[in-house]
C-alpha cells in the first residue's frame, strides 16, 4: 500500500510536469511576440482572445491539422528521430529538478520535486546534451543546404559553451559541497551564490543562451541567413516539437539559473510563499531571454567558438580557481 | 555616438559592458512606450486631410441640379483614360452629362480632373473605403458619384472606430476630431 501510493504519488507528479512543459510555450509563444511587438513599438498579437492571449492555441491548432512533409530525399527515420530525439531530453531533465521543499495536502507531505537524486546537477548537464543531437539530426536528415549549415553550426558551437557551462557551476558546487540541487538551494537560505560567484553566473548564463540556441547565439536556426536552420523543412506537428523543446529548454536554463545562482525558492524582504518567488525569478529570466532576443544581433559562430574558448574558460577556471583558494 | 565612443575607450565601461547596457535601456524605454499601431478596422480608424484625395464625387448646385456640363475636359485630361462622358442637352438647352463613369480600378487619383474642370463640378473626396471584390463594380456612375462623400473639413486624426461586418464590411465612426497620430511617433 505505501509502495502504491509513493508510485502514484510519481505518476502524478509526472503527468503534472508533462502536461505543465506542454503547455508552458503557448503563454511563452504569446508574451514572446508581445515583447518583441512592444520593443518595436508595435503591438503584437491582438485580434484572437483578449489582447490576442488566444493567439497560441489557434497557432496550435493550425500546426496540428497542418500538412506532415518529408522530403522525398530526406532520411526518413533520422528525419522522424529528430523532433523526438529534440523534445525528449528536456523534459527529462525536469524530473531532477525541485521546485521546492513540500507541501502538506490532505495531511500529507507532498514534495515538490520527483526525485532528489544526489548527482542532480551531473545529470541535467549530461541529459541537456543529448538535446543536440536532436537538432544535428534534423538538419543532417533534411537534406537540404539550410538544414545542413544549420546542424553544422550546432556542431560547432556545442563544444564550446558546454564546457564553460559545466566549469561554471563547480564553483557553486564547491559552495554548497553537494550536487543535489536541493542542497545547493538549502545552502543559500543566507546568501545567494550570485554574491559569491558573479563571475560563474555570467559564465553560466551566457552558457545557457547558447544552450537554449537564443539570440544572440541561435546560429542554428538564425531565420535571417540560413531560412530557418535545422527545421527548414519541418512542418506540422515535428516543427512543433521543435518549438516545444525551445521552449523547455528556455525554461530549463531560467530555472536553473535561479536554483544556482538566485537562490531558488528563498526569498528576500518580502515574505511571499516560497513557491511564489521561485516563479517570479524564473520568469523574470525568461523575461530576461526575450529581452536579449530583441536587442542584439546575431554572432557569428567562429565568434561564439572564441568567446566560448578565449573568453568563457578562462573566465570558469579563474573562478574555480579563486573559488578554491577562498573558500576551501 | 561619441557617449558609446567614450565608454569603449575606458576599460572600465569596457569590463562592465556598458555598451551591452545601453542597448538594453534603450530595448526597454521602448518597450514601456506607447506602441505606434493604429489599430485601423478594429477600434481605430484616420480621417483623411481636407486636401486628401480619395473617391471622387459630383457636385451639384443650389437648385440641386449637377454642375457638370459635360465638357468632357476632364476625359481628356485623365492621364488614365478612366473617365467617359455622354452629354445630353435638357429642356433648357443646358448640357448635362447623361453617363458619366468613372473607372476606379484604372484611376490613379492625381486629382486632374478636379484642375481642368470648368464649373467646379467633379472632386476627389474623403471616402478611401471602396475595395471590391468585383471589379466591375468598381465603375462608379453618375448618380452614385452625386452621394458619394465630399471633402473633409478637419481631419488628420485618428479616432475611435468600429468594425460592422453584418452586412458587408464597414468601419463606423463617431468622432469628427481624432487625436494626432505623431504623438506617439519619437524624436531624437
Amino acid at each position: 500500500m505505501e509502495l502504491a501510493i509513493a508510485i502514484g504519488l510519481i505518476v502524478i507528479k509526472v503527468g503534472i510536469l508533462i502536461a505543465a512543459l506542454l503547455l508552458l510555450p503557448m503563454p511563452l509563444v504569446w508574451l514572446e511576440r508581445k515583447i518583441a511587438g512592444h520593443i518595436q513599438q508595435r503591438m503584437g498579437p491582438m485580434r484572437v482572445g483578449w489582447h490576442g492571449l488566444l493567439q497560441p492555441v489557434a497557432d496550435g491548432i493550425k500546426l496540428l491539422t497542418k500538412e506532415d512533409h518529408i522530403p522525398r530525399d530526406a532520411d526518413q527515420f533520422l528525419f522522424k528521430l529528430a523532433p523526438i530525439l529534440a523534445m525528449v531530453p528536456p523534459f527529462v531533465v525536469f524530473v531532477a529538478i525541485p521546485f521546492g521543499e513540500s507541501v502538506s495536502v490532505l495531511g500529507h507531505e507532498i514534495t515538490l520535486y520527483v526525485s532528489d537524486m544526489n548527482v542532480a546537477l551531473l545529470f541535467i548537464l549530461a541529459v541537456i546534451g543529448i538535446e543536440v543531437y536532436g537538432v544535428i539530426f534534423g538538419g543532417w536528415a533534411s537534406n537540404s543546404k539550410y538544414g545542413v549549415l544549420g546542424g553544422l553550426r550546432t556542431c560547432a558551437q556545442m563544444i564550446s559553451y558546454e564546457i564553460p557551462m559545466g566549469f561554471a557551476v563547480i564553483g557553486v558546487v564547491m559552495l554548497a559541497q553537494s550536487m543535489s540541487l536541493l542542497d545547493i538551494v538549502r545552502a543559500q537560505s543566507d546568501v545567494w551564490n550570485v554574491v559569491y560567484q558573479p563571475v560563474g553566473f555570467f559564465v553560466f548564463f551566457v552558457a545557457g543562451l547558447a544552450e537554449a540556441q537564443r539570440v544572440p547565439f541561435d546560429l542554428a536556426e538564425a531565420e535571417g541567413d540560413l531560412g530557418a536552420g535545422f527545421h527548414t523543412e519541418y512542418s506540422g506537428i515535428r516543427f512543433a516539437f521543435f518549438m516545444v523543446s525551445e521552449y523547455a529548454v528556455m525554461v530549463l536554463v531560467s530555472v536553473l539559473t535561479v536554483i544556482l545562482f538566485f537562490g531558488g525558492w528563498n526569498g528576500v524582504l518580502i515574505p511571499l510563499p516560497p513557491i511564489l518567488w521561485f516563479l517570479i525569478k524564473v520568469a523574470f529570466f525568461i523575461y530576461v531571454f526575450m529581452w536579449f532576443r530583441f536587442t542584439f544581433p546575431r554572432y557569428r559562430y567562429d565568434q561564439l567558438m572564441a568567446i566560448g574558448w578565449k573568453v568563457l574558460l578562462p573566465l570558469s577556471l579563474a573562478n574555480i580557481i579563486i573559488t578554491g583558494v577562498v573558500f576551501v | 555616438m561619441t557617449k558609446v565612443a567614450d565608454k569603449r575607450n575606458t576599460w572600465i565601461g569596457w569590463a562592465f559592458f556598458s555598451d551591452i547596457g545601453d542597448a538594453l535601456m534603450l530595448t526597454f524605454s521602448y518597450m514601456i512606450s506607447r506602441p505606434v499601431t493604429e489599430q485601423y478596422p478594429d477600434t481605430e480608424k484616420w480621417l483623411p486631410y481636407s486636401r486628401y484625395r480619395g473617391h471622387h464625387f459630383l457636385k451639384r448646385n443650389d437648385e440641386g441640379e449637377i454642375n457638370c456640363v459635360a465638357c468632357e475636359l476632364c476625359a481628356k485630361i485623365c492621364p488614365c483614360d478612366c473617365i467617359t462622358v455622354v452629354p445630353y442637352e435638357d429642356e433648357n438647352g443646358a448640357r448635362h452629362p447623361k453617363v458619366f463613369d468613372i473607372d476606379t480600378a484604372r484611376c490613379l487619383f492625381c486629382g486632374l480632373c478636379e484642375d481642368a474642370c470648368p464649373a467646379d463640378a467633379i472632386a476627389l473626396g474623403q471616402q478611401y473605403e471602396f475595395s471590391s471584390f468585383n471589379s466591375s463594380d468598381l465603375v462608379v456612375g453618375r448618380d452614385d458619384l452625386l452621394t458619394k462623400p465630399g471633402k473633409a473639413e478637419t481631419g488628420g486624426g485618428v479616432v475611435r472606430a468600429r468594425l460592422d461586418t453584418a452586412d458587408g464590411v464597414r468601419v463606423e465612426t463617431a468622432q469628427d476630431e481624432g487625436y494626432n497620430w505623431w504623438r506617439n511617433i519619437r524624436r531624437k
